[in-house]
């Protein structure tokens, strides 16, 4: 038989952000070990539409292709995840590809995540060591202060988490659960825990930690697997007892 | 030339969820006073409430003295409007306020604990409208029964004269105990008193309990109220002046 399987694909487009979006529907023949990064690859060598008609090649956020670099989140079949992992085998078809929708369209499949680079920045997401003179070695981390971290650590910034989350939208402007990670482990780091009052506080502002509903979608769709409820629950028991224990310090 | 759109321009998107808006706002304190009056003291009201109810079992007139103890109490009315109607009404306002900005999204992400968070607007709703139904029918109309203890057990028994009364009853009791329990453990989530994976299954398992225990209470409640011969509701012929018509 000479019918060779193919692929389908229906993929929301959007020429700028004000545009109106519209679906395109793409068929390329089937492979294997075939992922969505591939697969956009192979319409862009040959942007044609299913049904003939010569369009743009897609576009996306993508870079290491493992995984790790956190940029190619989307909706694939109406569900947030990396397309890098995504792999047409375990999809139904025809594979429905969308942008996060929480995050505003710059073109296609690429949106502005800025707004998490904003909450890191105002939730003080770093080590505070600059200085004019070295400092010298840090303080010890023991073995298992390192083992609570690490996890925390390999948080991409591909704002999943914030994208399934029902608190995460424009009413609540909900800071999302991975800064709130971000608090935890830059808290545990005992160079970093000299910013951690103004990490509490920041948290304690609209939009902060309060929001969070509780519905653990962040920890079930975290493509790391980083225990965010967990996060959330320390964090959430830092800011209290910072809260309560100011009722009577200040 | 100079006029063409250069593609050097940065793409300047606009609109999108806001950033954290720190050190601005009463947010964090309304939420968890909502949160806190949730346990305290509407939890505390419920258990007292469910307990009460439960001299039921004991027959009419146990039933009679508990209503006589608590309709005893100083300063009865100050005690029901800052201790009970008070925190319901911010609780559910607050609460349908917090329903109203949040996005639920179960049909995409059909998890657990996201049906438990839908579950959670859903049973606090319907308790909601339970008790606005529960307490015109008991405690705002009909005959007071603050002043006449001994009418309580058949008045509650009037209640149950429509099997849709009956169902509306307990449904009531189911949302309002599953409401609480759930409450409960989200409370020991978000306030960090089980922070672990492990310690919040734990306690899950005991909300589950909690949850089961008061509907367990509630349904033998129900059961004697629906068993035991009708009692007479209205006050006796000497009362008769202060007695309210329905």
């Amino acid at each position: 038989m000479a019918d060779t399987k193919s692929v389908l694909f229906k993929i929301r487009r959007q020429d700028s952000p004000d545009s109106k979006p519209h679906w395109e529907e793409f068929e390329l023949p089937w492979h294997p070990g075939m992922n969505m990064i591939s697969s956009m690859m192979e319409i862009a060598r040959n942007p044609v539409t299913r049904d003939g008609k010569p369009t743009t090649p897609i576009t996306y956020d993508s870079n290491c292709l493992e995984e790790v670099c956190g940029s190619c989140a989307m909706l694939i079949n109406g569900k947030a995840r990396m397309a890098c992992s995504a792999l047409v085998d375990k999809l139904e078809q025809p594979i429905r590809l969308e942008p996060l929708s929480k995050f505003p369209v710059i073109r296609d499949l690429s949106v502005d995540r800025s707004v998490l680079f904003e909450n890191l920045k105002r939730v003080k997401a770093w080590v505070p060591v600059d200085g004019t003179y070295d400092l010298g070695s840090g303080p010890r981390v023991t073995m298992e202060a390192q083992e609570e971290a690490y996890p925390l650590s390999r948080c991409i910034s591909c704002c999943i988490c914030m994208e399934v989350c029902p608190q995460f939208n424009e009413h609540t402007g909900f800071v999302g659960a991975a800064t709130i990670s971000q608090v935890r482990l830059f808290n545990t780091h005992p160079t970093g825990a000299a910013l951690k009052r103004e990490r509490l506080e920041a948290l304690m502002g609209d939009g902060g930690i309060q929001e969070c509903g509780y519905a653990q979608n962040c920890v079930e769709a975290c493509p790391k697997d980083i225990p965010l409820t967990t996060s959330i629950s320390e964090v959430s028991g830092a800011v209290m007892t910072q809260a309560i224990g100011d009722l009577f310090r200040r | 030339m100079a006029s063409a759109p250069s593609s050097a321009t940065p793409v300047k998107v606009e609109s999108g969820v806001a950033p954290l808006r720190a050190g601005q706002g009463h947010s964090f304190l309304l939420r968890r006073l909502h949160s806190l009056t949730g346990i305290v003291p509407i939890g505390f009201f419920l258990i007292e409430h469910f307990v009460s109810n439960a001299f039921a079992t004991k027959g009419p007139g146990a039933y009679t003295k508990q209503v006589e103890f608590l309709s005893g109490f100083p300063f009865v009315v100050g005690l029901e409007l800052f201790g009970i109607w008070l925190p319901i009404l911010y609780h559910s306002l607050y609460g349908f306020y917090i329903w109203h900005r949040g996005e639920s999204n179960v049909a995409d992400y059909p998890w657990a604990g996201n049906w438990m968070y839908a579950a959670q607007r859903w049973t606090g709703a319907v308790a909601f409208f339970y008790m606005v139904w529960h307490t015109w029918h008991l405690r705002f109309s009909g005959v007071h029964i603050l002043t006449y203890p001994a009418s309580a057990f058949g008045k509650v028994q009037m209640e149950f004269q429509h099997p849709w009364a009956i169902a509306f009853y307990a449904l009531g009791i189911i949302c309002a105990s599953w409401h609480f329990a759930y409450g409960l453990w989200l409370f020991a989530a978000k306030w960090g008193i089980a922070q672990g994976p492990i310690a919040r299954r734990r306690w899950g398992y005991v909300c589950v309990i909690i949850a089961i225990g008061f509907i367990a209470v509630g349904a033998v409640t129900m059961y004697s109220f629906l068993t035991t011969p009708q009692q007479p509701y209205q006050p006796s012929a000497g009362d008769m002046d202060s007695f309210t018509m329905r």
